[in-house]
């Protein structure tokens, strides 16, 4: 009877919130929810019918998420998954909440969940997810999350307590989840790249982890893919990377197009770009053929993939196009700044900042961000967001000639239009909030659909 | 003329984003037309520590720490102490702040020493102090005389006589959020909780930093630069705490 109530009330909530244009109604039905019945998702999570797989990890969730909600829907499954990065313990439970019947029971084949770091005990304990993926761990929102090691312990905690049948899906390239990995009692399904023309010969600056957890030394990095994911050893022997079951070859990155590989004789090709969305679709691949799904399958039905909500998303504006990426920590605004300029050319860029507590009220991070690599490169840099300030000071130790900072979404997006010629792709790299913002005005002014229609 | 920064284990003392004090010195030397260059100074290296200017000290993760420590005192001490006599100076941030200290006493009472550089003692607090910091600076020579960083951290640090504070808090925690004191000075080292970075959002005290160690090469003044940038991101945080 709880439960019902539960469901209603949050059913009720959404509903609410969406016609009063809050937001979406994406987490706020599941605080409902979860203050009648604190049970609600625990018992939710039991009518899946095929069961529930969680992703974590600092970068790459939300495109996991959905293609791993894509090969499986494809698959003639029905697929319940929390959207819009809505990822804390709330947005799973809306996201469960949505889609539950009049009797209060939820209706569907899988359950596919993106997770927080932070989130992810509470999450694995009451979803008992059949997988779990873990991507990646960068450093990321400080004031927010705690240091890395803080959630790495977390992460290893969760996946420890989960019963020998469910599976740990793990990047064997990230030293610091492959030390999460070798300390479970069940075997990892590892997976990584395995193609040197595509790895970056030193690590970048906001490497994290770089030392041997055994004996302390510094790593070796024999290649460097993304961040500090890559092929590494300890020098005295005590750590190596685990041999990954399924490993990428033959990369080939075509800007934010399109890339393609071989993972276990399998070519796939991904209508999404950058070296990172190969993990993404590495995992998800990982994960497909882990719960019985044909390989052939997975890379057919890859090719006619859509990226998620501001993730890599192509817009027109007034003759220009806009590629949107979401770019929030270190990590991952190195990667996107390398796909941007080496990959596709660009020339024109908007980077938008903002401090509220989604993107991190601490900005030091900026400085951690090779910005340097705009150097000659960009022509056009417009500094946004609520904090440009800061970021135009970052442009100006980078010696990146920059526009004046400009705060408001509208002006910004103005500044960027007009100093790119039409035709042309204007890089549009933001925080999330940022990104929230400068969607809004792209909405208001009829160029997006509004984020939770996409 | 050379200007050189020491950056005490770039590859593990990095965690919050403070590459910017780095950038910030380099940068501003470079601009006035000194030779400035980076001598990494990693675990099992003292090479080039005499010719270092300005040392640089930042924060790490508990792991990286304890594995730094060993060699601080085994090989850097020594140097670093004879560079100091000598004029150069040290900015220490956060964990690199505790770590030039007596000690770091947990929760349970267990000390971590320090390396004894500077008269303050840092005991685990049970409360991040997490935010914006906005200080009266305590120094005589910058203009303008606020300071404006971001804080992180559950450590409570308090000064012994030797050692005086960097200045006062108008906005935030500081040092220890009793006394209302931030960060230390004594002898050539400043020590700070400050990030954000630091030094970007404040030039002028890269400026104080770079007039005091290069006196001892005979400059006194420094030629001046267009900062209007930096002040701009310095005054954000003044506004916002007015608010």
């Amino acid at each position: 009877m709880r439960r019902a109530a539960a469901v209603w009330a949050g059913k009720a909530t959404g509903a609410l919130s969406r016609i009063s244009r809050i937001g979406g109604g994406t987490t706020l039905p599941g605080d409902v929810a979860r203050a009648i019945d604190p049970d609600v998702l625990r018992k939710l999570s039991r009518d899946l019918a095929q069961g529930a797989i969680v992703i974590t990890g600092t970068n790459g969730k939300t495109t996991t998420a959905r293609l791993i909600s894509w090969l499986l829907e494809g698959a003639g499954y029905s697929v319940v998954s929390n959207r819009a990065g809505a990822n804390l313990i709330f947005g799973a439970t809306a996201a469960a909440l949505e889609r539950a019947g009049a009797n209060g029971r939820l209706q569907a084949d899988w359950g596919v969940f993106e997770i927080d770091e932070a989130s992810l005990e509470r999450a694995v304990d009451e979803i008992q997810p059949r997988a779990t993926i873990v991507l990646n761990l960068f450093r990321d929102q400080l004031d927010r999350y705690g240091e890395l090691e803080t959630i790495a312990k977390r992460i290893e905690s969760a996946l420890t307590r989960l019963p020998a049948e469910s599976r740990a899906v793990l990047n064997a390239d990230d030293p610091r989840v492959a030390e999460i990995g070798m300390n479970l009692k069940s075997n990892p399904l590892w997976f990584g790249l395995d193609d040197i023309s595509v790895a970056a010969r030193e690590l970048p600056h906001a490497a994290d982890a770089r030392t041997c957890p055994r004996c302390g030394a510094s790593l070796l990095f024999d290649a460097v893919y993304v961040g500090h994911d890559g092929v590494y050893r300890c020098p005295n022997g005590d750590f190596v990377r685990p041999a990954p079951e399924l490993a990428a070859t033959n990369i080939e990155l075509n800007g934010f197009d399109s890339l393609a590989m071989d993972v276990s004789g399998v070519r796939i090709e991904l209508p999404l770009g950058g070296l990172y969305n190969a993990y993404n679709a590495l995992a998800a691949f990982a994960t497909g053929t882990a719960l019985g799904l044909d390989g052939a399958f997975i890379a057919n039905r890859f090719r006619s993939f859509r990226a998620a909500f501001g993730r890599q998303e192509r817009l027109e504006a007034k003759g220009r196009r806009l590629n949107l990426v979401l770019s929030k920590n270190p990590a991952g605004f190195n990667e996107t700044l390398r796909t941007a300029i080496d990959l596709a050319g660009g020339h024109f860029f908007l980077i938008g900042l903002n401090d509220r507590r989604a993107d991190g009220t601490d900005v030091s991070w900026i400085w951690d961000v090779d910005f340097e690599h705009l150097r000659g490169r960009a022509r056009v840099v417009v500094p946004a967001g609520n904090r440009a300030e800061d970021l135009a000071v970052r442009l100006k130790y980078a010696e990146v000639d920059a526009m004046p900072p400009e705060s408001n979404p509208g002006r910004a997006l103005d500044a960027v239009i007009e100093a790119t010629p039409e035709g042309d792709t204007a890089h549009v790299l933001c925080t999330y909030t940022a990104m929230l913002d400068l969607r809004a005005e792209l909405v208001r002014r009829g160029w997006a659909k509004s984020y939770w229609e996409t | 003329m050379k200007f050189s920064v020491g950056w005490l284990y770039p590859d593990l003392m990095n965690i919050y984003g403070d590459r910017g004090n780095i950038l910030t010195l380099l940068k501003r030397a470079e601009w006035r037309g000194y030779e400035a260059r980076l001598i990494e100074l990693g675990r099992g290296t003292t090479k080039g520590m005499d010719e270092v200017d300005i040392f640089f000290f930042g924060g790490g993760q508990d792991r990286e720490q304890a594995l730094v420590y060993e060699d601080l005192l085994e090989h850097k001490l020594p140097p670093l102490e004879r560079a100091v006599a000598a004029g150069a100076r040290v900015l220490a941030v956060c964990g690199g702040y505790q770590l030039l200290g007596h000690y770091y006493q947990t929760a349970e009472g267990e000390r971590f020493p320090g390396i004894g550089l500077i008269d303050v003692r840092t005991r685990a607090g049970n409360r991040r102090f997490i935010g914006d910091v906005i200080v009266d600076a305590d120094l005589t020579d910058i203009e303008p005389t606020t300071l404006v960083g971001f804080e992180n951290h559950s450590g409570r640090t308090f000064l012994g006589p030797k050692a005086s504070p960097l200045g006062r808090v108008r906005a935030g925690f500081g040092n220890n959020g009793e006394d209302h004191t931030e960060g230390c000075l004594q002898g050539g080292v400043l020590g700070t909780y400050l990030h954000g970075s630091l030094l970007p959002k404040n030039p002028h005290l890269a400026d104080h930093l770079i007039r005091a160690a290069l006196r001892r090469r005979g400059i006194t003044d420094l030629a001046t630069l267009d900062d209007s940038t930096e002040i701009a991101a310095h005054e954000k945080i003044l506004a916002r705490s007015r608010r």
